[in-house]
């Protein structure tokens, strides 16, 4: 099974109102060191794996995600490469995706991602419309998206992705219409749709529970329209050849995020910076020996060793963690056997292709996916899912209320 | 000692009047307690009488206290309760007294449970002091309070005591008073033992502990003793006085009051009121003793997860130990599954047992709206008794349905005497009495259904009057009535647990009120839940809880699964405290909507 790595750069010019990550405005002058650091976590986190005997696969993706990865100096970023090409093995294909804010595009930056190996850039534009995109702290408007398409094209990378998000600040049918309409005209082969999260962690979201004016959050549009714009958004970009294959993400055929299937497909990935989660997976000769007796007699094995870990989302604690050589998690959790079949369940089913009951059950055991019969046949009859077979798939009503869907496929 | 030495006495008052701080001052005086020693409130014990600032149990405290005249005096401080759904604890203290204090808020004056705890007192040939408290007060009348008091309960207050239990203001002259106007108690320490039994609980390492107030002959460690009422016999292992901490003595004589422990298993066999006598050389006669408690509010108890039935009735059974005056039988509901149908001596009482079973017992648990008890008679001729709604037979069976009526007095000022009228005819109420108790003050005597008062009589009386107004009330009687059961169903089924009796002038409009609450308090679900308000088969009110728009996490998010199951995690411990009805999750606070529907 290859591997993914995800590079957190957690810096912007400016932070938008809708972000909720611990992504911020820092000064320049922290960016070095943040480097330097994290290309000692990566050295740190690969003692660790080696200690652990845990052998880790070649690499087919890589994210640089943030944040504004393009914010970095063109040294920075070749600093990270150099860390990155020397500890890992490469599979020849590697999908590498930057990041990047409309308007951020710098040549000399750009250059030295191409050299690492950028061949996909993820643009968060989240909006056509200017009096929108305003309110979300950045104004820009379709001809500086048409601009960095251009620069993007010229250089040879066509594999572009663009971000929306329904529920901004001012959003209305017509406006929606005519974001939605700029992905067509931009001709990229994917998109992802989100919707504004509702919670303390965005300045936006933040105002819309306790109240306030601010960010405008008085004219966030209602949940029943938000539903509205993203089920327009589902048939519409269908229209255009960009086919909805996970929840918040369209493309056509054959330019589906490989990174972003890692998570929902459980294949490892190891994030590096701040924020960044981690994700192994490892089938030892061993379990997999025991794995094939107990399977014979139906009971529940847990094949698998699954770890799981987070980086702190606190840029000071992530400096002064790695400083004193210490790592930047507060621990590794090891996922039990039960909670790995959840996963497979709340992840894979945002997929649209679903996931394989017949093959959970060669996993993980027939027992233990017996429990899910009983609630799969109550998810039917509220038509939240169809089970095709063995294939257990969301409808599109079941992808609005997913996670009730999952929370009912919960089993510890 | 000698009973001219001894004093028993208890205060009585409205709640808030400063009864507790007064017993704190009290006991702070005569050094039961040191300061250091002294925590707010001392005698309410309880957690919860402490956060709520009310009395629950009775308590006894000795007191000695060296008065001007250079004589020490030993003074039994019998504290009471103070809500009116504990009134039948005032009664049973004062049977151990031979004087009361009479607390009165200087600023508030008369209130309706001082006129109630007052008259109990004197109805018990007790000596009543009268204590005008909180004179430091910016807004204190001394006078008019003084005026009402000789006004409204007929005592003379020209020498009432005028004390702030708050700055310690005339804690001496009250002790003067009890010492000098109450009588000592008049038993014959040689006579045959008479002790009353006037409190009783459960101690879980000593069993059943009891008060007791000797009336005439002498109690002994290790004496034989005899309970009058059911002929079971005991030998005294352990008397004692609380001071309030509890001290060993050999023996309790007539006049004295302390705590008795003789090797009772079951508090249902030590039995308040009961009178305890010596074995060998018993008495003649046992003392009067009490009226039985009867609970006047019913409601279902039920466990959210239906598998914990079985620690459900274990914990009402050992809540049951410490509290006679609750009642629980086992009930079956087709929407909550198996609970217990339980009485309480009112609302108070039954928030009190939810919250210790809750606390205490890490229960989770439905409570069904409270009712009361009404006597059915039907076309056989045969009288039933019904507590729960869902059991009232039809229509067609019944020949009359009668309910319980209490005798309210309230007292409040002339302003908001349009609004109190207004909402005793509300609650179907017939007056009895109109009083003015001097300049701006009323009081007011109505005859009320008591399942109006279950409701929500007491906090719209106090909204109604802006707080000013105060009731007490007591069970009088039962009246026919033209009584309904109004049904309440959810996506289209009935759910027999929130199945109310009303009274059917008022159906329509509580119909309405209830399923608007109800769809307030249910939240989306993944389809339209139509909720709708019924009698006898005929919807009169429908209301619709819209289905839920997007429960879905559509961000980018940088491979933290972690989040989001704990997001699914805490969505479905949430639901636990739900209770699922046919398809429907139900959250435990819409069982009691209809306590809500003013809100």
């Amino acid at each position: 099974m290859s591997l993914g790595l995800y590079i957190s750069v957690p810096f912007c010019r400016s932070k938008c109102t809708y972000c909720n990550f611990a992504s911020g405005v820092f000064s320049p002058g922290v960016y070095p060191e943040y480097v330097e650091l994290l290309r000692q976590e990566i050295r740190q986190t690969l003692a660790w794996t080696a200690h652990q005997r845990i052998a880790l696969d070649a690499v087919d993706s890589v994210y640089f995600g943030g944040g504004t990865p393009t914010v970095l100096s063109p040294a920075l970023v070749r600093a990270i490469g150099e860390e990155l090409q020397a500890h890992f093995l490469w599979e020849r294909e590697v999908e590498f995706t930057v990041e990047a804010a409309p308007g951020t595009l710098d040549p000399a930056t750009l250059d030295a991602f191409q050299e690492l190996g950028m061949n996909r850039v993820s643009l968060g534009v989240q909006s056509f419309v200017e009096r929108e995109t305003r309110f979300t702290g950045r104004a820009y408007g379709p001809a500086q998206v048409a601009s960095d398409l251009q620069l993007l094209r010229s250089r040879g990378i066509d594999n572009i992705s663009i971000d929306l998000i329904a529920g901004l600040a001012h959003q209305d049918e017509e406006s929606w219409r005519s974001s939605l309409q700029g992905v067509a005209e931009a001709g990229v082969p994917h998109a992802s749709v989100y919707m504004l999260e509702i919670d303390e962690d965005s300045r936006l979201g933040n105002e819309l529970i306790a109240g306030g004016r601010r960010y405008h959050a008085h004219h966030v549009p209602c949940e029943e329209l938000v539903v509205q714009f993203y089920e327009q958004a589902c048939a519409f970009l269908a229209c255009q050849g960009l086919r909805q294959y996970e929840i918040s993400n369209f493309a056509q055929p054959g330019r589906e995020s490989l990174h972003n299937e890692r998570y929902w497909r459980r294949a490892p990935y190891l994030g590096f910076g701040l924020e960044a989660h981690s994700m192994l997976l490892e089938r030892t000769a061993e379990n997999a020996r025991e794995q094939d007796g107990k399977r014979a007699s139906g009971t529940f094995t847990g094949e698998a060793l699954e770890w799981r870990w987070g980086n702190s989302s606190d840029l000071e604690h992530y400096i002064a963690a790695l400083r004193n050589d210490e790592p930047a998690h507060s621990g590794i959790e090891q996922i039990t056997p039960v909670q790995q079949l959840e996963e497979s369940l709340f992840l894979g089913l945002r997929r649209n292709a679903g996931v394989d009951l017949g093959e959970l059950s060669r996993e993980f055991g027939a027992l233990a996916v017996a429990p899910l019969a009983k609630r799969v046949d109550e998810l039917r009859d509220a038509e939240l899912v169809t089970l095709t077979g063995a294939q257990l798939q969301l409808t599109s009503r079941g992808r609005l209320l997913s996670n009730e869907v999952f929370e009912r496929l919960l089993l510890s | 000692m000698d009973t001219q030495y001894i004093r028993n006495f208890s205060i009585v008052a409205h709640i808030d009047h400063g009864k507790s701080t007064l017993a704190d001052r009290l006991l702070e005086r005569t050094g039961a307690l040191t300061a250091r020693e002294m925590q707010a409130q001392v005698l309410d014990a309880m957690d919860l009488e402490r956060e709520r600032g009310i009395t629950i149990k009775a308590h006894a405290v000795r007191l000695n206290y060296e008065a001007r005249n250079g004589q020490t005096y030993q003074l039994n401080l019998i504290d009471t309760p103070g809500h009116v759904d504990f009134s039948y604890e005032v009664s049973r203290s004062l049977a151990a007294c031979e004087g009361a204090l009479l607390v009165v808020d200087a600023a508030q004056g008369v209130e309706a449970q001082t006129v109630a705890n007052a008259y109990l007192a004197v109805n018990q040939g007790l000596t009543v002091v009268p204590v005008i408290n909180k004179v430091d007060l910016p807004s204190a009348e001394v006078d008019r309070v003084r005026e009402q008091i000789e006004h409204v309960i007929g005592l003379d207050a020209s020498d009432a005591v005028l004390a702030s239990a708050k700055t310690g203001l005339g804690t001496d002259e009250v002790l003067e008073a009890v010492v000098h106007r109450i009588p000592p108690p008049s038993g014959d320490p040689a006579a045959p033992l008479q002790a009353l039994l006037f409190d009783s609980w459960f101690d879980p390492y000593r069993g059943v502990i009891i008060l007791v107030k000797v009336v005439q002959g002498r109690l002994s460690r290790g004496q034989r003793i005899r309970l009058m009422a059911n002929g079971q016999r005991y030998q005294v292992e352990m008397l004692g006085v609380r001071t309030p901490k509890t001290v060993e003595v050999e023996t309790l004589s007539a006049g004295e009051a302390g705590l008795m422990i003789c090797n009772i298993k079951r508090v249902a066999d030590a039995q308040i009121g009961d009178t305890i006598t010596d074995d060998e050389r018993p008495a003649d006669e046992p003392l009067p003793g009490f009226q039985e408690i009867k609970p006047m509010v019913f409601a279902g108890l039920y466990p959210v997860e239906t598998d914990r039935h079985g620690e459900l009735r274990d914990a009402l059974e050992k809540l049951r130990l410490n509290d006679a005056s609750f009642f629980f039988e086992p009930e079956s509901s087709a929407a909550l599954g198996f609970g217990f149908r339980c009485g309480f001596l009112g609302l108070l009482h039954m928030e009190i047992v939810q919250e210790r079973l809750e606390r205490e017992f890490n229960l989770d648990l439905i409570v069904t709206a409270p009712g009361v008890r009404y006597r059915v008679v039907l076309h056989n001729g045969d009288l039933v008794e019904i507590d729960n709604p869902a059991k009232l037979p039809s229509p067609g069976e019944i020949t009359k349905v009668e309910e319980p009526v209490i005798t309210a007095t309230i007292i409040s000022n002339e302003e908001s005497l349009g609004g109190i009228l207004k909402l005793c005819d509300e609650k179907r109420g017939v007056q009895k009495g109109f009083e003015f108790l001097g300049p701006g003050r009323v009081m007011l005597t109505y005859e009320l259904p008591l399942n109006e008062i279950v409701l929500d009589f007491y906090d719209r009386l106090k909204s109604a009057s802006r707080g000013y107004a105060s009731l007490d009330y007591h069970l009088s009687g039962y009246w026919d009535s033209a009584l309904v059961k109004l049904d309440i169903l959810v996506n289209n089924e009935p759910v027999d647990a929130l199945s109310l009796i009303v009274h059917r002038d008022k159906a329509y409009e509580r119909g309405r009120a209830l399923a608007a609450k109800m769809k307030e308090l249910i939240p989306r679900q993944m389809f339209e839940v139509p909720i709708q308000a019924a009698i006898g088969g005929k919807v009169i009110a429908r209301e619709t809880v819209k289905s839920i728009g997007k429960n879905v996490l559509a961000k980018c998010y940088g491979g933290d699964i972690t989040r989001k199951r704990k997001l699914l995690e805490k969505q479905k411990e949430g639901k636990k405290r739900m209770k699922r009805v046919g398809k429907v999750e139900i959250p435990q606070e819409a069982f009691l909507a209809v306590l809500k529907v003013n809100e």
